[in-house]
């Protein structure tokens, strides 16, 4: 049995706030499964916020930079917020770099992002 | 390639030129590097470096033809590690169409950018010097990542010897 290079789970966190857990490799491979769970967080979970949960992030490289651009934008035309957590030093890095941490506000940890969307919302 | 006295390769491998063998490289230029001088930062960067620039010679040099291998050699230069990716493409921009455009995020969020494109720009913010050349069919990428104490490199990379990391240079040099 090979092991799925991306698995996600959307959960649902009460206040419009969704959690989408990051599991694997975000890659070009990933464009559909991510697609999916920002649906899933939209339309089926109502968010306003959708909060990245990378701790389980293997590898991502830049097509998998290019997907987060992509989610950016539409969560951007819905008017949702986009936050993240658990990345490592080296992917923030790289956040810094291509200046996605102005756009998607980074936090140390779940209770951290999860604070401060309910005191947003 | 010149080598110097100072200089040891420490793997030489091929990988087919299909999507997703740029972890294969970046598993085996870890493994030839665990013993060199690079803190875990500097492997990091290393490894996607390697990533994005095996990526780019599969699918913008060979064109995702699995019969075509890209090969990456893996050298201590003694101040230096050195990693050079070839591929068979002959000369060719590596990303962006032929065109290449610093990434720019509020364009790509305007729409005025693809979403995708970072893989140079990554590859030139991850290491200490990038050198492209191409000889014939032959496309090169060498990578270069100062290993030791930076505290006693100069600015330029150069250790207190005055010994330069950097290989042989050429008019493709693009020094970050």
């Amino acid at each position: 049995m090979t092991t799925p290079a991306l698995e996600l789970d959307v959960r649902p966190v009460g206040g419009a706030t969704a959690v989408i857990d990051i599991r694997g490799d975000v890659t070009a491979t990933s464009e559909q499964p991510l697609s999916a769970a920002y649906d899933e967080a939209t339309n089926t979970h109502g968010a306003q916020s959708l909060i990245l949960n990378f701790t389980g992030l293997d590898y991502m490289n830049s097509s998998g930079i290019g997907m987060l651009v992509t989610l950016l934008v539409r969560a951007n035309r819905q008017r949702q917020k986009l936050a993240a957590f658990g990345l490592t030093d080296h992917y923030r890095q790289i956040f810094e770099l291509t200046r996605l941490d102005e756009a998607i506000t980074i936090y140390d940890d779940e209770s951290s992002a999860l604070s401060s969307a309910s005191a947003t919302s | 390639m010149t080598m110097t006295s100072r200089e040891r390769v420490l793997t030489s491998f091929a990988v087919p030129s299909e999507p997703g063998n740029e972890r294969l490289a970046l598993t085996r230029v870890a493994e030839a590097v665990a013993a060199a001088d690079l803190t875990a930062d500097q492997l990091e960067r290393l490894k996607t470096a390697v990533a994005e620039a095996t990526m780019n010679a599969i699918e913008h040099g060979n064109h995702n033809r699995p019969e075509l291998d890209v090969d990456v050699t893996v050298v201590d230069t003694g101040a230096a590690i050195a990693v050079s990716i070839v591929d068979n493409g002959g000369a060719h921009e590596p990303e962006n169409d032929g065109h290449i455009a610093l990434p720019d995020l509020d364009l790509k969020l305007a729409g005025l950018q693809s979403p995708r494109g970072w893989g140079l720009f990554l590859i030139r913010n991850m290491v200490d010097a990038m050198d492209v050349s191409t000889d014939g069919d032959k496309h090169t990428v060498r990578l270069l990542m100062v290993t030791g104490d930076p505290a006693t490199q100069t600015p330029d990379g150069q250790t207190p010897d005055g010994q330069a990391p950097t290989p042989e240079g050429g008019p493709d040099d693009q020094q970050v």
